[in-house]
């Protein structure tokens, strides 16, 4: 009863605050726009409804990380409310019992949350339920979707929190510290999702100690298709509702804990130093009023000057540093420390676990707390927090009125704090700077660079958490309520940096907000320098007005009603002030001004890939043209002059055309790229301009005499670029004084550009386009006919540059020199290429080497040798083995151009390769595993001379198959002609460990894939398997007749269907069936070895008993699956015991029997004893569970 | 140096009046301000102490207008609040130190002398390197005495001060704050009577937001000498006496009543002419019996 009537009060209490529906009403919004806004592009691209069970759950969980903050205040405020009002005495000297006592209060927090948490069903309701512009975009509106997300998500999270938040209120006898327990859960909650899962890879862990259950939703997002997510409830999940059970366990361990160690006792107001010294000492009071001295003996002097206001400063901002690093502050900044410092070694081993230099670039864009690390949500929040803290400070210790009455003026105050909080900053971005370098050093890494560190952790990230500190200010003091302003703070951080996640890109209007920087050792911090500058003051003056309006409004005194603040604001708003707020709103109007002219205008700027509606505007207008008959180039001469200091690019060029096609052609249609100048356009024959389209780059020309067929024509054009303002271009981002990396793609090509269409049938249905495949069909006439881009091409170049750097375009470098104090290099081709090229400058240092009469360079920044040599020895050996399995490599020259960038990847244009720094620091000779990812990659990139270049693919579903499959497979054959079988198998590990990790299983079968994972592993790992089952040399056959039949580039292009019929031709008959499954059907296999028995023969042989199961599965796209009988081939294997511990060699027995569905016995007899079998022990076949085929053996007597 | 406060008016959101029209000079030295709980003295107190704007009225400190030179009078200003905090795990001599600072006593030399001087006369010395979280009521109080005191203040303001002192800190207390009356004006508001009657040279009394009087203590009592009258009685006899006498005040005495009651003649038998103190000037103030008007001190209280 008594637990009822404390339940009910603290109900009723919370009730009655306004902020308790401020909390409420913000929630709901904020679930309504989750589920109207923010994650309708991730429905839109995973093609499930808006309101599908998934979407609630995942709107669901996002909110409930909003809520946690206002359940911080329900469970701070029932933990701790009575001792912090002093009022405890008078509570726990009636006669109420602890358990009824924290029960209730624990349990009202419960419901109170409850009742928050429920504006999240009401906001997706709303947001279903309400007209909009989606409607076509909606589901059935299925109650269970709701209930399942409130009731097994929501709520067990607001009981989960609650219970943490209440009982470190509870201990911590401060309702507030139940708003660090809010920090820790999401920090738990964001480490398991994006260190432990994304990064580790351990979904299975992650998804336990993911309190909030985020993890489990993420691993269902890439796993599920897009009709589960209609369909199936995320709370009913097994891995959710064990997640659910663990942590609910660990919250009532947690209360249970509380109450026994909770006493309904005095506390003692002293700290364990005082307690120590046994107390005060309280000294007997003088009897006698006997005084030595008059008072204030000394006359005081008093300054207020400037001088006495910067020591007052000083002293103010000491005590507040003082406060934050001794309190949480410190103890969460050192928490961040030493995870940095135990995680660190993680973060460089991040491209399949390939260890990587620990560079200072890296480190510091690592360490910058950019948004795709969550978890360096901790600094914000304590920013967050401490302001409140330094806010309240002198209220919340009784000190409000003294210090108020201190003859100190409101802005010293705000300084001093401020000054305070900033040298706190300081220190924790220093104690970050030294522990990456502890990190550093602990990876054997020592070349330091402390002034990046500086520049990245001082400079870029301290601005912006200065900035963000100013409004965490304002907000405090104008709201006056501590937890509202907790939330709003949070909230105003979490839009300006994960704002672009939700549709709310950086601009005018978006707090502390920039356009985004990087860093690379190549081009430094260009071009973002000059931008970001400009944004910073422009909010710095914005910070400015904020912090006039701390000072109006500053609290001193116990006045809080708004009447009386605004008349002592007003008071304040002294002649100085409002010079300041005019100086600060000048600056801004400035600032703003020469921000708004300087970025894109809408409309008129050069259109990003993303912004969407030009493209559809381009297929409604010339879509018809798709296909017309075009002449292709033969041969193209270009001047290219590149000014990298200025940031300008100027190209003449002219293109010798031909009319392969059967008909005449009268009219030429050029597609020109939105947002680079084409100017003097013209053909050597008579031509009229028909339609000049700008705006979506396209023109046509009517010739006034038609082309006749093997006619030729030339077009000389000009084209410049030179960024204006802040050109969110992507070729801005790549004219840059050092390292500049321009594609050849944005000169003018011929035809209308299917490339720019949509693809995705949402999108298309969105913007009003005709329905479609998604996939191109391999039958497609257009797309076999459509040679424009990938034709055979000769490529004279004049490239020029600044002096001091070296340029690179395609083909042999015929002759270099300087003039005028530039750098000119001239560039042929020795034979054609395929139509795509680029050009680079930067400051290179260059290896040369050869390999037969081919050279060899590999052009990289100073400093980035590390892989050079292996790139010189992969290139040869790949070079090698190549050109005897499928014929010559057609050019005299092979380059490795480094380019800005973290990736690893590389991209191959013809004798081009271009690498990004991310690669160069790949550091495979520290690689546990001893896997030469490395060189296997330079391999695959040196294979697509031969797969992308000779062998170009029609633009169809599943072209890549052709290219990048091929391309791999070469690969894998090149590191195991080269570098040993041993090295192939941890290559295949990785891309089976990749390839079969948890994805979703549904998926088009190889010949029609669009999925990287699907053409990058699953291709290469299924040409690996069926030479396996044939014998290299059919397969290897097959690759040449393909190669000879369509390396000529005419039309019609080849397509998977070609591949697969000339591996058909060279498959005996008996695997037909195999080449099926790998390539024309999305094919798995579950294989498993139940028992094996052993038995000694009388021979002095063994008998090998295996009992084994197995099942063939066909999944398709849309995820049904179908059982397949099965009567395949697959390789029983037997092994010996391991020679040497952790080894599982010594074969005694590998071949393949014919295996039906279903359980069956297959014995074999081997001549040694053996330790394990199996059945497909080298994983040939596609099977989730790769443990279970082989099981350790059995003797039998 | 003298304060005077004219027609000063605060209602609070909720609608009460804690001060209606209050006006007092408040000369040099030390000034009682006597009244309930509830009178709204600290709310007078919290204007004063530039805490707080009043709807209405000014309020002028030799020269300086109170309420729109926040920034100067704050300059000469020491507060003692009723109640108050501190860091608990500050100091006594850090924190004490830190005021300072904002109290513009920047020089570090000129800062530790002054500090020691105000640690020694409050008694805080021995104590300056404990954590004030282990302070008693008292000791906490004298250091709140201590940081008011910091920098020489002209106007010092103390509310409710002695409450949680005992005996011999109170008086020692009461001793430094009339010293500090010698050359400065001391507000020093209470519910006490005898925290008045023992030092402040002059007092008002306010109740419900009004003043009720304002005088010199000696001469207040002065002006009912002669009309207070005592009687022990049994407590039974009380309601049939409160309805003829106008009572000041009752007291039980070894279960028998002793009863003051104010009449500007002898009341009848039983009753004995006493001498006044205070307290009878407070209580039949508050009663109503005595009026500003039968009691004129220089007419500047109205009720």
């Amino acid at each position: 009863m008594k637990l009822w009537k404390i339940f009910y009060y603290e109900v009723a209490y919370q009730l009655r605050r306004v902020s308790t529906w401020f909390y409420f009403a913000l929630l709901l919004g904020l679930s309504f726009l989750m589920a109207r806004q923010v994650f309708v592009n991730e429905a839109l691209v995973g093609g499930y409804y808006l309101n599908a069970p998934f979407a609630a759950a995942q709107v669901t969980l996002v909110a409930c990380v909003m809520g946690l903050l206002a359940l911080a205040a329900f469970a701070g405020g029932a933990a701790a409310r009575d001792v912090e009002t002093r009022m405890h005495p008078l509570l726990y000297t009636t006669p109420v019992g602890k358990g009824a006592y924290l029960g209730g209060r624990f349990l009202a927090a419960v419901a109170l949350g409850a009742l928050l948490l429920s504006a999240i069903p009401a906001g997706l309701l709303a947001a279903a339920l309400l007209p909009g512009e989606h409607a076509d975009l909606l589901g059935p509106t299925r109650l269970a979707s709701y209930l399942s997300a409130y009731f097994l998500l929501a709520l067990p999270n607001a009981v989960i929190a609650v219970a943490f938040m209440f009982s470190a209120a509870v201990f911590g006898r401060r309702g507030v510290v139940s708003y660090l327990g809010g920090i820790f859960f999401l920090f738990a909650a964001v480490v398991s999702w994006q260190l432990v899962a994304v990064h580790q890879g351990n979904w299975a862990l992650a998804k336990l100690t993911d309190p909030l259950g985020l993890t489990v939703l993420a691993e269902l997002s890439d796993v599920w298709t897009a009709r589960e997510k209609n369909t199936l409830l995320v709370g009913l999940q097994p891995a959710m509702l064990v997640n659910r059970l663990v942590w609910l366990s660990v919250a009532l361990g947690l209360l249970a804990f509380t109450y026994f160690r909770f006493r309904l006792a005095h506390l003692a107001e002293r700290s364990r130093r005082a307690v120590r010294q046994g107390g005060p000492s309280e000294l007997p009071p003088e009897t006698a009023i006997v005084r030595s001295a008059p008072i204030a003996s000394a006359p005081v002097r008093q300054a207020f000057g400037p001088g006495s206001r910067a020591v007052q400063v000083f002293t103010i901002a000491k005590e507040s540093f003082h406060l934050i690093v001794t309190g949480w502050g410190g103890l969460g900044v050192a928490a961040l420390a030493a995870f940095v410092f135990l995680t660190g070694p993680l973060w460089f081993s991040e491209y399949y676990d390939v260890p990587e230099l620990p560079t200072t670039g890296l480190w510091a864009n690592i360490l910058e707390n950019s948004a795709n690390h969550g978890m360096w949500l901790v600094i914000p929040l304590l920013i967050v927090y401490y302001v409140g803290e330094l806010v309240w400070r002198e209220r919340e210790a009784g000190l409000g009125g003294i210090a108020g009455a201190a003859p100190v003026p409101v802005w010293v105050s705000f300084a001093g704090k401020f000054t305070g909080l900033t040298l706190g900053l300081v220190a924790a971005q220093a104690l970050l700077v030294a522990t990456a370098m502890l990190v550093q050093v602990r990876l054997g890494y020592y070349h330091f660079e402390l002034g990046l560190y500086a520049q990245v952790l001082l400079g870029l990230r301290l601005v912006d958490y200065l900035l963000f500190t100013v409004l965490a200010f304002a907000l405090h003091v104008v709201v006056d309520q501590k937890y509202v302003a907790h939330l709003l703070s949070t909230l105003a951080y979490v839009v300006t940096t994960f704002g672009p996640q939700f549709g709310i890109e950086p601009g005018l209007l978006v707090y502390g907000s920039d356009l985004g920087w990087s860093y690379s050792d190549i081009r430094g911090f260009e071009p973002f320098v000059g931008p970001w500058l400009l944004f910073k003051a422009y909010w710095a003056a914005w910070a400015l007005l904020l912090a006039v309006v701390a000072r109006l409004f500053w609290p001193r005194g116990p006045e809080r009603a708004l009447r009386p603040r605004l008349r002592v604001a007003r008071r304040r708003l002294t002649r100085r002030t409002a010079a300041t707020t005019a100086v600060a709103g000048a600056l801004l109007l400035t600032i703003g001004g020469l921000l708004v002219r300087n970025l894109p205008a809408p409309g008129a700027s050069p259109a990003p890939a993303d912004e969407e509606g030009w493209r559809a505007e381009y297929e409604r207008k010339y879509g018809r043209y798709v296909g017309a008959p075009q002449p292709l180039t033969t041969a193209t001469r270009l001047r290219v002059e590149l000014y990298p200091q200025r940031r300008a690019v100027e190209v003449r060029g002219t293109c010798f055309l031909v009319n392969q096609a059967r008909s005449p052609i009268d009219s030429i249609q050029v597609a020109t790229t939105p947002g680079v100048e084409t100017r003097a356009l013209a053909f050597n024959l008579p031509a009229r301009p028909a339609v000049i389209d700008n705006e979506l780059g396209h023109r046509i020309y009517v010739l006034a005499k038609p082309l006749l067929p093997g006619d030729s024509l030339q077009l000389s054009f000009e084209v410049a670029f030179a960024p204006q303002g802040f050109s969110r271009h992507e070729l801005a981002a790549s004219v840059v004084p050092n390292g500049t990396y321009v594609d050849g793609g944005w000169l003018p090509s011929l035809g209308y550009q299917r490339s720019r269409e949509f693809r995705d049938a949402r999108q298309r249905q969105l913007h009003g386009l005709a329905p479609r495949p998604e996939v191109t069909p391999l039958d497609d006439p257009i797309a076999l006919q459509h040679v424009s881009g990938q034709e055979q091409v000769l490529v004279e170049t004049i490239v020029g540059t600044d002096d001091g750097q070296t340029a690179v375009a395609p083909g042999t470098l015929r002759k270099t020199w300087a003039t005028a104090g530039r750098r000119y290099f001239h560039y042929a081709t020795d034979a054609p290429i395929k139509n795509s090229y680029a050009f680079f400058s930067a400051a290179y240092a260059v290896r040369q080497a050869k390999w037969h009469d081919t050279e060899i360079q590999v052009l990289h920044h100073p400093g980035h040798t590390l892989n050079v040599e292996r790139m010189v020895r992969a290139a040869q050996y790949a070079l090698g083995y190549l050109t005897r399995q499928f014929g010559p490599y057609l050019h005299r020259q092979l380059r490795f151009v480094e380019v800005a960038g973290d990736r690893k990847t590389l991209f191959a244009y013809p004798t081009n390769i271009t690498f990004e720094e991310g690669f160069a620091r790949l550091n495979a000779d520290q690689d546990p595993r001893g896997v030469d990812l490395p060189s296997a990659t330079v391999a695959h990139e040196v294979a697509h001379h031969w797969w992308g270049h000779q062998l170009a693919p029609a633009q169809v579903g599943g072209a890549a198959l052709l290219t990048e499959s091929l391309a791999w497979y070469s690969a894998l054959e090149v590191v195991e002609a080269t570098q040993g079988r041993e090295q192939l198998l941890r290559l295949l590990d990785m891309m089976r460990d990749d390839f079969l990790s948890p994805r979703a299983r549904a998926a088009e079968p190889l010949l029609q894939a669009t999925d990287r994972v699907q053409y990058y592993r699953k291709g290469p790992l299924a040409m690996y398997a069926l030479r396996e089952y044939t014998g290299q040399e059919p397969v290897h056959a097959a690759l040449r007749r393909l190669l000879a039949k369509h390396g000529s580039g005419t039309p019609p292009l080849p397509t998977p269907l070609d591949l697969y019929r000339e591996l058909r031709a060279t498959t005996p008959d008996s695997l037909h069936y195999l080449l099926h499954d790998l390539f024309a059907a999305n094919t798995f296999w579950e294989l498993e070895t139940k028992e094996t028995t052993a038995q000694k023969t009388t021979a002095g042989n063994w008998q090998v008993t295996l009992d084994v199961q197995a099942r063939k599965l066909v999944i398709d796209a849309k995820g049904a699956e179908t059982d397949a009988p099965m009567n395949d081939w697959v390789e029983i294997g037997v092994f010996a015991p391991a020679k040497k511990e952790g080894q599982l060699t010594h074969l005694l027995y590998l071949q393949k029997h014919r295996i039906h569905s279903g359980k069956q016995l297959i014995t074999v007899t081997v001549p040694g004893e053996p330790a394990r079998a199996g059945i497909d022990p080298n994983h040939l076949l596609f099977d989730w569970e790769m443990d279970n085929n082989t099981a350790a053996v059995k003797a039998k007597n | 140096m003298n304060l005077t406060i004219s027609n000063v008016s605060k209602t609070y959101p909720n609608g009460v009046r804690a001060l209606q029209g209050i006006s007092l000079t408040v000369p040099a030295g030390l000034y009682g301000l006597l009244g309930p709980n509830g009178a709204g003295k600290s709310t007078l107190m919290r204007i004063l102490a530039t805490l707080q704007e009043p709807d209405e009225g000014s309020i002028q400190l030799a020269g300086l207008d109170v309420l729109g030179q926040k920034e100067k009078v704050r300059e000469t200003l020491g507060y003692l609040p009723q109640e108050f905090g501190v860091y608990p795990k500050a100091k006594a001599e850090d924190l004490l130190d830190y005021f300072a600072v904002l109290k513009g006593i920047t020089q570090r030399a000129a800062r530790r002398e002054v500090v020691e001087a105000l640690l020694r006369q409050t008694n805080l010395w021995d104590v300056r390197r404990q954590q004030l979280g282990g302070f008693s009521g008292g000791m906490k109080q004298r250091f709140g005495v201590a940081v008011a005191l910091l920098g020489n203040p002209k106007l010092l303001i103390v509310d409710e001060p002695t409450a949680g002192l005992d005996p011999a800190e109170r008086v020692r207390f009461l001793n430094l704050l009339s010293e500090l009356g010698e050359n400065s004006v001391v507000i020093l508001s209470t519910h006490i009577v005898e925290d008045v009657a023992e030092l402040c040279t002059n007092m008002a009394i306010i109740n419900q937001g009004q003043i009720l009087l304002e005088a010199e203590p000696l001469r207040a009592i002065e002006r009912i000498r002669g009309k207070v009258w005592r009687s022990v009685v049994e407590k039974s006899a009380l309601p049939a006496l409160a309805q003829v006498h106008a009572i000041i005040s009752t007291r039980l005495l070894g279960g028998r009543t002793v009863v003051r009651v104010y009449g500007e003649a002898a009341p009848g038998a039983g009753f004995e002419a006493v001498p006044p103190d205070l307290e009878d000037v407070y209580f039949t103030t508050m009663a109503g019996h005595y009026h500003p008007t039968s009691a004129q001190e220089g007419g500047a209280a109205t009720s």
